[in-house]
């Protein structure tokens, strides 16, 4: 089927639903230094660079629509804050690129190098890096995420295809982490499949590694999240860059919860303004899993749930005093609580890590082995944990810590 | 429906687990077998109730005023643990006087309530003990033990409690019990029942891997049997110096465990 005809058909049975702007963001891609090599009012096409990594020029990032820069910001520290595009009304297909050779050097010029995450620390990878192992990772991340095998059943010979591909980055093993069910690829030579366990910890990206090729005492691995795939498969076979995800949209606000096919930073409060009931007023928009969700304007890569909720209410600051004091509220501890146990892939002991996480101890954490883990391990962390802590911000901490030392 | 049904109650657990307030969900375990030692014993009970909880609130309250927290009454779980292993004819004023050392130093210093290491009922008791040695803690009588099972039961379904420390300490019991002495009387045990829910199971000084609470569980039954649980007179004492013995060691074989594990993921992953 040719790029044309999948126009508006969207991935999988998944609707195709546009947004009249899109944007890359910090949240995207953290910590990165841009050189931007737009301006404000610049008209680019699909596949366009829009800037590269300062630090490592080959790292290009590129638009993933056809339209006009809107709107240029920095972060902190001269990182990317959001780089905003206004799409153009008529999508137009322009002319299919030739893919090298070469996947390297194919995925470095067309802006796809950015969909590796090094484990440890969640970085982009350097260009001329070779990892022990790529993950590919086929996961839900919640039960009401879309199912990754439905996604990938319309394009399933391209995906395997790309996976089967992804051998020429690295030396050592192709793990492709799946649920329970009919392999997404064939297990040959340097592909293997990985599937998930029944547990919901085992679901975890860092199960799969910690079972096959854990990098907690050194190593690093590469994942790409299985909608990278089949954006790479898409560029390999038709020419095009065409970075679609496909997210459900959910939440008690929300006229009718369903899937759809949104593009790579697809503006998420235009989706909110259409899909949310009309009595619904003021609503939140939260992407990632329920319960470890944070709010987000623009669709994330990583994002398969968007839910709109009930706005934050109002909370009273903890200013009430006692017998004239400033009084705060008793800070809660961390309790060994059965749920606990289970919160984390087999051999990692959650309560010791995050009391380590707790005091910054990177040595400790270390050595439990917190080089496996990103934040999307810890997220469920916070929702059982009776101290309210999120541990997220912790991990990362320490991460930067353990990044420094080395 | 019936499908409808059978998924309602694990959410419902789910939810209960998520929104309990730790400390509520002890506390209304605790009222059961309070409740039961109000009915065996009757006001007098209630009286020593009363000293205990003014004596803990007390202090807590001390302690929220130098830090500049909120008030709270925290101190109602660890009065409540108390009261059913403190015998009737104490002085109060030992008894406030053990369960002022016991509450700031189990947990005021360090904090309070879930930033110890040690349980802070046993920890009141053992100062009791020690500073009081005429003083022989109360008998557990059978409506506190099956309301006990009622309550352990609640902790296990809320996660509060480890179902592996419970097995491992009936287990570490029984074998000690039956290999040292050949019988074991379920009719003693009933300090045993108590204090192995609410004073050895207690998560704040429990090991916190899962290997861990197994060994964690073997060692406070095995202390409890060797302190002498079956024998009515120390059964109480026994099973508060047992807990404060595996709280201390409980580090140590957390440490172990994770030791153990470094060890095998480097020989597996190199």
């Amino acid at each position: 089927m040719g790029p044309a005809e999948e126009e508006n058909e969207g991935v999988g049975e998944a609707e195709f639903c546009s947004t009249t702007r899109v944007a890359l963001t910090a949240r995207q891609f953290p910590g990165l230094r841009p050189a931007f090599c737009v301006e404000e009012g610049t008209h680019v096409s699909a596949g366009d660079i829009l800037f590269t990594d300062r630090r490592r020029p080959a790292i290009r990032f590129v638009a993933p629509t056809a339209g006009t820069v809107q709107h240029i910001e920095y972060g902190p520290r001269r990182t990317l804050g959001a780089l905003v595009l206004d799409v153009d009304p008529v999508r137009d297909t322009p002319p299919p690129v030739a893919p090298k050779e070469n996947l390297r050097e194919t995925l470095l010029t067309h802006g796809l190098w950015s969909s590796f995450r090094t484990r440890p620390f969640g970085h982009i990878p350097d260009p001329d890096a070779l990892p022990d192992a790529i993950f590919v990772l086929a996961l839900r991340r919640d039960p009401a995420a879309p199912d990754p095998a439905a996604v990938i059943a319309p394009e399933a010979a391209r995906f395997a295809e790309t996976v089967s591909r992804l051998t020429e980055l690295t030396k050592g093993l192709v793990w492709l982490c799946q649920h329970e069910g009919p392999a997404l690829a064939r297990e040959t030579g340097r592909i293997r499949i990985s599937r998930s366990g029944k547990r919901p910890a085992d679901t975890l990206p860092a199960a799969h590694m910690r079972r096959h090729n854990s990098v907690a005492d050194g190593g690093t691995v590469w994942t790409i999240l299985y909608a990278d795939v089949l954006t790479i498969g898409r560029l390999l076979e038709t020419g095009q860059y065409d970075p679609r995800l496909v997210v459900r949209i959910d939440g008690p606000f929300v006229a009718r919860p369903r899937e759809f096919s949104l593009l790579l930073g697809a503006d998420l409060r235009e989706i909110a303004h259409v899909e949310a009931r009309p009595d619904a007023g003021t609503v939140r928009i939260l992407a990632g899993p329920p319960g470890a969700a944070s709010e987000a304007a623009w669709l994330g890569p990583d994002d398969q749930c968007v839910t709109l909720s009930a706005a934050k209410p109002f909370q009273r600051d903890g200013g009430a005093t006692w017998l004239g004091r400033q009084a705060r509220p008793r800070p809660r501890p961390i309790l060994a609580t059965n749920q606990l146990d289970a919160a984390l892939p087999r051999g990692l002991h959650a309560v010791p890590l995050m009391r380590a996480l707790a005091i910054g101890d990177a040595e400790t954490a270390q050595k439990l082995g917190v080089l496996d883990l990103l934040e999307e391990d810890v997220a469920r962390l916070s929702t059982c944990c009776a101290s309210g802590m999120d541990y997220r911000p912790l991990l990362r901490g320490v991460l930067d810590h353990l990044e420094m030392e080395t | 429906m019936r499908s409808a049904a059978r998924l309602r109650l694990p959410s419902r657990i789910a939810a209960l687990r998520a929104s309990a307030h730790p400390t509520g969900v002890w506390a209304a375990a605790l009222a059961l077998p309070a409740f039961a030692a109000l009915l065996e014993r009757g006001v007098p009970w209630a009286g020593l109730l009363l000293t205990i909880a003014v004596a803990a609130l007390a202090w807590e309250q001390v302690f929220g005023l130098l830090r500049r927290y909120r008030p709270s009454a925290e101190g109602v779980v660890t009065a409540l643990a108390v009261s059913i292993l403190v015998p009737a004819d104490v002085a109060p004023w030992k008894l406030a006087l053990a369960v002022s050392l016991g509450v700031v130093l189990g947990e005021l210093v360090f904090g309070g309530r879930g930033f110890g290491f040690v349980n802070t009922p046993a920890a009141c008791l053992a100062f009791l003990s020690f500073s009081f040695p005429d003083v022989a803690l109360a008998p557990v009588g059978g409506a506190i033990v099956i309301s006990t099972l009622i309550s352990g039961a609640l902790l296990i379904v809320v996660g509060l409690v480890s179902w592996r420390v419970l097995v491992a300490a009936v287990l570490g019991l029984v074998l000690t019990l039956w290999v040292s002495t050949g019988a074991v009387s379920p009719v003693a045990l009933s300090p045993f029942a108590f204090g192995v829910v609410f004073l050895l199971a207690d998560p704040i000084g429990a090991a916190s891997t899962r290997p861990g609470r197994w060994v964690y569980g073997a060692l406070g039954g095995f202390l409890a049997a060797m302190f002498g649980v079956a024998d009515p007179v120390t059964g109480g004492t026994a099973i508060v110096f047992a807990t404060l013995f595996a709280n201390t060691f409980a580090p140590l074989i957390d440490q172990a465990v994770i030791e153990v594990e470094v060890i095998r993921r480097r020989r597996k992953h190199g």
